[in-house]
Order: C-alpha cells, then structure tokens, then sequence
C-alpha cells in the first residue's frame, strides 16, 4: 500500500464533516431559497437519503475488497481495461471538483472581504497550504480536522445562539403550502452534496478499527444533515423570503448579529471558520485526486505528485467558470447530475457486477 | 551529515521569512488612517439627480477630552458632512469621493435616512445599492426625514457622538417604528409591496445654542407603497398601527372614567396582538385580539384604585380607549391609504394559503374591504406604590 497511515473510523467520521459542510453553506443555502421558500429547512432532511445510500455502498463495495481503494478495485470489477477507464473518470472528476470548490472559496473571499485581491492568488495561497497537509498524508489530514472541526462547530453553534433574539418564527409558515415538491425539488442540489460521501471509499482501508467504520459514516451523514439543517433553520428564520436574494444568505444572517451595542460585525468569525473549513474540504479532495492518480499509475509513493497537481487544480480552479454568476448557474443546474452520476451511480453499478462476480465464484466453487 | 542538517535549517529559515511576506497582508489592505468612517447616509432628490450626504467621524475630536478643546463650540463637533450629486446612488458616491481625502467606509453605517422628496420618488434603486455592497450592513436603521436627509445628518447632538447614533438609539428603543434595512428589504420583497418607515423631525433648537445643536427624533411614520412614499402618520397614529403589528413595547394610556374629574394614565407592561382571520362564503374578515397587562402610573383623580370594582371600570376604559386608537389607525391606513403595513396579508396567507394565492394579485382591492374586529382586554395588575390618591384628605377619596 502506498498510504502507510492508519486513522481511526471516528477520525474518518470528524474529516468528512467539513469536506461536505465547508462549501454546503456558501452559495447552496440561496439556491434551495429559491426553490423552497419557506420550506428550505425540510430540504436537508431529503437530501440526507443520497448520503445514507451512498455510504452504504460504498461500505460494500469495501467489504468486497478490503484492503484497496476504489481506483484499485474498479480494475478487479470489470477489468484491467474498463477499470483504468473509470479510474480516470473518478481522478478528472475529483480533479475538476476540487477546481470548482477552490473557486467557490475564492469567489467567497474574494467578494465579501478581499475585493481588490487577486483571486488566483487566494487561491493560490490556499492550494499551496493544502499541499503542504497532503504530503502529510492521511494521519496529518485526520489529527487537522480533530483540531479544527469542533472549533468549526462551537462558532456555528454560538452564531445561532447569537442570532436567537433576530429569528421571526412566523417566517416558516404556511408549511408545505404548495405540497411536498418544493421541498424536494429545494433538496436537489444539496443531495449532491452529500454524494460526496463516496470520499470514504478512498479512507476506508486505511481505518485501523474496522468494526466501527459504519456507525461513524452514518454519525457522520447524521452530522451533516443536522448542520445543514440548523443553519438553513437559522437563516430562513432571519431573513425569511429575502433568503434567495443574497449571495451568502449565511454570511449575510451573520453580519445582522448585534448584541448590546458591542458583540457585531462578525465576519471576520465567519471568515475564520469558512476558512478553515475550506482548507480541510481541499485537502481531502486534494489528497484523494493525488493518492488515486499514484494508485491509478501504479507508483510507489504520491508525494511527489502533489505540488504539479497543486498547479493542475489552481488551473482549473479558474477555468471553471468565468465569473460568479456562472458557477452559481452551473452548481445550481449541472452539478447535481454530475455529482450523482459519478459519485452515486457508478459506484452502484460496480457493486452490482462486483456481486454478480461474487456470486459467480462461489458457483463455480 | 553535519552539512546536509545545515542546509535544511538554512531551507528551514527560508521559508520563515518568506512568510512573513504573506502574513503581512494582502492587497486590500487600508490603513485606519486613511478610511473616512461614514456614520450615517442621507439620501435626497436634486432634480432629476440624486445627492448623497454622508456623515463621516472626525477621528481628533473624538478622542480628545473636554478640556483640550475648550474653545470648541459645545461638547458635539465630532461629525462633518459632505454631500455628492450623481444620476444613481453609486455615481454620487464617486462624486463625492473626489471630494475626500480619504477612502470611504461604509462598515459603520449605522443609519440611512431618505429625504421626503427621495422617499416619494422611490427608494428600491437606492437600497439595491445599499444591500448589494459587501461592506453595508443589513443592521443599519432606515429612516425618512420630513425635511431634507443632509438636515438631519449635519446635527451635532450634545449628548451622543453623532445624529446617526440617536436615530439608531431612537429607533432601537421602540417607542415608535423601527426598521433595519433588512425589515425593509423584506416588507418591500413581500406581496403586499407595502413598507412603514420611521420618520424623523428635528428637535427645535434651545434658546442659546448654535443651530445645529440638537438632535433629531422620531416623530410618526412614512407609509410607503411599491417602495414609493404615499404619505404619512402622526404618531398616536404610528401607536395604534404598533397594536396591530404587535411591536408595541412602551405605550402609556391616559383616559378619563366616567363621572370622575381628572385623568388617569396607565402603563403597559405586556401586550400581545393576535390577528385572526377569516375566511367565509367569499368575504374576509379579520379578529384582532389586544391582550395587554398594565400597572398604574399616575392617577390625578380622587378616585381609589385600590378597589377592585373601580379597577374593573378603569379597565373597561382604558379597553375602549385602546380600541378607539386602533380604530384610528385602522381607518386612516386600511380605508384611505390602502396599505397593508398590518400584516394582514401574512396572516391570511398562513392560514388560507389557497384562498390568499388565488387573489393575492388583487389584494390592493380586497384589503380595504376587510371587515375588522377588534377585541381589547387589558388588565391592571398592580397599582404602583400608592393605596388611594396621594396629597388630598381621606374623606375627599372615593373609595
């Protein structure tokens, strides 16, 4: 095995939170607005179900074969050919998914704070610290998100609290005044988020206590769909039909945070927690698109693979899309169909001819 | 070995100091020292332009103690204004940034009062402006000034930094209508498209003091309809419109009861609105329920109060005397302005949301025909520290 590391199931757990969450409340909560009204709080709840079914394949595809990543046993599944043909799907695809959420972290900085800044060099900036947790390896990226995940959580948390004499109640209601579909059709684009779950297929071997690694994907999916929940309850509850009209609904229900004259402006808060979240969100795409690429070549170690894909992923981090209004169109209309079929779909299908094949051998046997 | 460790710890040094490169900062980087802070923002129509006023800190005044600038006229000082005209919001910006020395910050602005004229021409192209720039805040007061909105900027309050700060302590205090700029994004995005703003007067100078010492206050309501000012309200007016919205937190009750001489003021301690409405065979009716509990303030009268039968019938008045306000109110907003500021439209939309969706294109011709009821029910709790009326001989008490 080329990752020598061994991290814990409940590490594993901790590192996907951010890496789904760190870029589901930038531009996501406005687009589900848009399509749920007040009804975007239910959405999450809809879009967890992707999640669930996602972990779950992919913890069977790695009961099948427990010591490889999906790069390696998609070659054993349908065959050396095929398999290093959706081997490449699976890189350029993370590939290009980093490219698109380095942007949206970017676009963040650079619209609410940084305004004259170059965006390719907050970009930049922030490949180039991610490296640096990559060739960490997987121990590195783990022990960083048990640092910077519960800290992550307690200032989401205390916003709430702190936002609690703002919050209109009323602002929910008529529930499901048009039915369920809004709702569901809100939960589209966050459901792909939490396809993004298939990550663990490339951590699962290298989980030391294998006999808990389900309970904690599932807290983990659990984890997830309660924040997402919470801060879409939050935000509906401030801003209430206002949510789809701003950029960062979040952002913008922070900065209404005034307690006593003298606990406001707290962007500088937000930016610190999207900051780090986005540095961990990186740094596991990052490092699952540069462990599969030295799996999918057959090398020996992946280190020297990440600085020139550092300059691969700042490249299509800024071919994406030309500008903000673009890349809201293409995560609010592509993306769910891209992130699906990739991360939900293919995956299915593998496990289907994976245990078709299994149950084939133990014919023959 | 030894000189391969020395490489690494030169390497190693390197990058240290190439990082303090990065952690020093980055493009956008402004000292304080070159930011004009901008307190507050006046927006006023000059003919077919609009010229923006801002009230920017003087950053010397406001440290320095009394004593150093003795000669200063008064303790205010602390605020300068400067205007700029340009077709849009954004052009009397630049206008008015050629001006300034500095670079304008708009991350203090704590209030943004529209002069009458601007109001009634229209403020949506104005606040898409103010809710779009990252550096505004969603926080800061809306206001409308009866006269022009550099008048009320260019006071210098004796007691507060800066004009803009009274009006956000007014506003925040309750008495009478407050709205941030998201209150107002959110009544104009809402179907009804009607919106109440506070209204601020200026303060009648006191005798001996410049003409700019003194403070601005709010003093009624703008009613605005599809983000055009319409008119506006007095503020026993804007009292009985807070009823109905249930915002109304400080409100004193003075009436009179039957065959007593004298007056009898009230104060409430809590107060809940509930609007409830109906919906039958095509006609809509809306029940407003007032609760409210009240302590007695003051009572000029010979009546006692610590009867329990004369409390009953000061209820009963103080009920009617409610009501009557909220009639008031109703009748000037609902029958002659048409302008649904009451939340009727929410309610109705909650609670029939088919019925409200099939003719909330029409509701401007459905909500002035909206037979209201409204129900008072206010009971006084505690009769403050006195028994029967203070300073007249116990015989003249009517017990």
């Amino acid at each position: 095995m080329i990752e020598k590391g061994k991290i814990s199931a409940l590490q594993m757990g901790i590192m996907m939170h951010p890496a789904i969450i760190a870029t589901a409340i930038l531009l996501v909560p406005a687009i589900t607005a848009h399509h749920a009204n007040q009804d975007m709080w239910i959405s999450p709840i809809w879009a967890s179900l992707t999640g669930f079914v996602t972990v779950y394949i992919a913890i069977l595809l790695h009961n099948y074969y427990p010591q490889q990543t999906v790069i390696e046993y998609s070659e054993q599944i349908v065959g050396k050919f095929f398999g290093k043909i959706v081997g490449f799907i699976f890189l350029l695809f993370y590939l290009h998914t980093n490219g698109i959420i380095i942007r949206e972290y970017g676009e963040f900085i650079v619209g609410n704070f940084f305004v004259r800044t170059p965006l390719i060099f907050v970009m930049g900036s922030m490949i180039f610290v991610c490296a640096l947790a990559v060739r960490g390896g997987v121990e590195v990226i783990a022990r960083l998100s048990e640092m910077i995940v519960p800290v992550v959580i307690i200032v989401i948390v205390f916003f709430i609290i702190l936002l609690i004499p703002d919050m209109n109640i009323t602002n929910m209601l008529p529930v499901m005044e048009k039915g369920i579909f809004p709702s569901i059709k809100g939960a589209i684009i966050p459901q792909s988020w939490f396809s993004e779950f298939f990550l663990i297929a490339f951590f699962l071997p290298y989980v030391a206590d294998q006999e808990n690694r389900k309970k904690w994907a599932i807290m983990s999916v659990v984890a997830v769909l309660f924040t997402l929940f919470l801060v879409n309850i939050t935000v509906l509850f401030v801003l209430g039909n206002i949510t789809a009209r701003f950029v960062y609904p979040v952002m913008s229900a922070v900065r209404y945070v005034s307690i006593a004259d003298f606990l406001e402006h707290l962007e500088a808060f937000v930016m610190a927690i999207w900051v780090a979240g986005a540095f961990l969100k990186i740094s596991v795409f990052y490092y699952v698109f540069v462990l599969g690429t030295a799996q999918w070549l057959r090398l020996s170690d992946y280190r020297l693979l990440v600085f020139p894909s550092g300059f691969l992923l700042l490249v299509f981090a800024v071919w994406t899309a030309p500008n903000l209004m673009e890349l809201s169109l293409f995560l609010g209309t592509t993306v769910p169909f891209y992130l699906d079929s990739v991360q939900t779909i293919i995956p299915s299908f593998l496990l289907l001819i994976a245990k078709w094949r299994n149950k084939m051998r133990d014919e023959q046997k | 070995m030894n000189k391969y460790k020395k490489r690494k710890k030169c390497v190693i040094y390197f990058f240290i100091c190439v990082n303090c490169l990065f952690l020093s900062g980055c493009w956008d980087r402004t000292e304080i020292n070159d930011l004009a802070l901008v307190t507050g923002i006046g927006i006023d129509q000059k003919g077919k332009d609009v010229m923006l006023t801002v009230q920017l800190i003087v950053p010397k005044l406001l440290g320095a103690g009394t004593s150093m600038n003795g000669s200063n006229t008064g303790g205010g000082g602390a605020t300068i204004v400067r205007s700029g005209t340009g077709k849009t919001l954004a052009d009397a910006i630049a206008n008015l940034q050629e001006k300034l020395p500095r670079r304008l910050f708009w991350g203090h602005v704590k209030a943004i009062v529209f002069g009458e004229k601007a109001a009634e021409a229209g403020i949506r192209p104005h606040m898409d402006f103010l809710s779009r720039n990252p550096q505004m805040r969603l926080r800061s007061n809306v206001l409308v000034a009866s006269g022009t909105a550099k008048s009320v900027l260019e006071l210098l309050p004796p007691i507060e930094q800066s004009s803009a700060e009274v009006m956000r302590e007014l506003s925040k205090s309750e008495i009478l209508m407050n709205a941030t700029l998201k209150d107002v994004l959110q009544m104009l995005s809402d179907d009804t498209r009607a919106a109440a703003l506070p209204m601020v007067k200026i303060l009648p100078v006191e005798k001996g003091k410049t003409k700019l010492e003194t403070i601005p206050f709010i003093n009624g309501t703008a009613i605005f309809k599809k983000d055009k000012m319409i008119g506006s309200i007095g503020d026993k007016l804007t009292r009985g419109v807070l009823w109905l919205r249930n915002e109304i937190k400080q409100a004193n009750i003075t009436v009179s009861v039957k065959g007593v001489k004298g007056k009898i003021t009230a104060t409430i301690i809590h107060a809940h609105t509930q609007l409830i409405p109906k919906y039958e065979k095509g006609s809509w009716k809306m029940v407003v329920n007032i609760t409210s509990q009240d302590d007695i303030l003051l009572n000029a009268t010979n009546f006692s109060l610590y009867n329990e039968q004369h409390i009953h019938r000061l209820e009963k008045e103080l009920a009617r005397a409610t009501t009557a306000r909220v009639e008031a109110a109703l009748q000037k907003v609902q029958k002659e302005m048409n302008a649904d500021i009451l939340g009727f439209a929410d309610a109705f939309h909650r609670k029939y949301p088919k019925e409200w969706n099939r003719v909330k294109k029409r509701w401007d011709e459905i909500f002035p025909t909206i037979e209201v009821t409204v129900k008072t029910k206010i009971t006084i709790q505690r009769p403050g520290m006195n028994t029967t009326p203070q300073g007249i001989p116990a015989e003249e008490v009517e017990k």
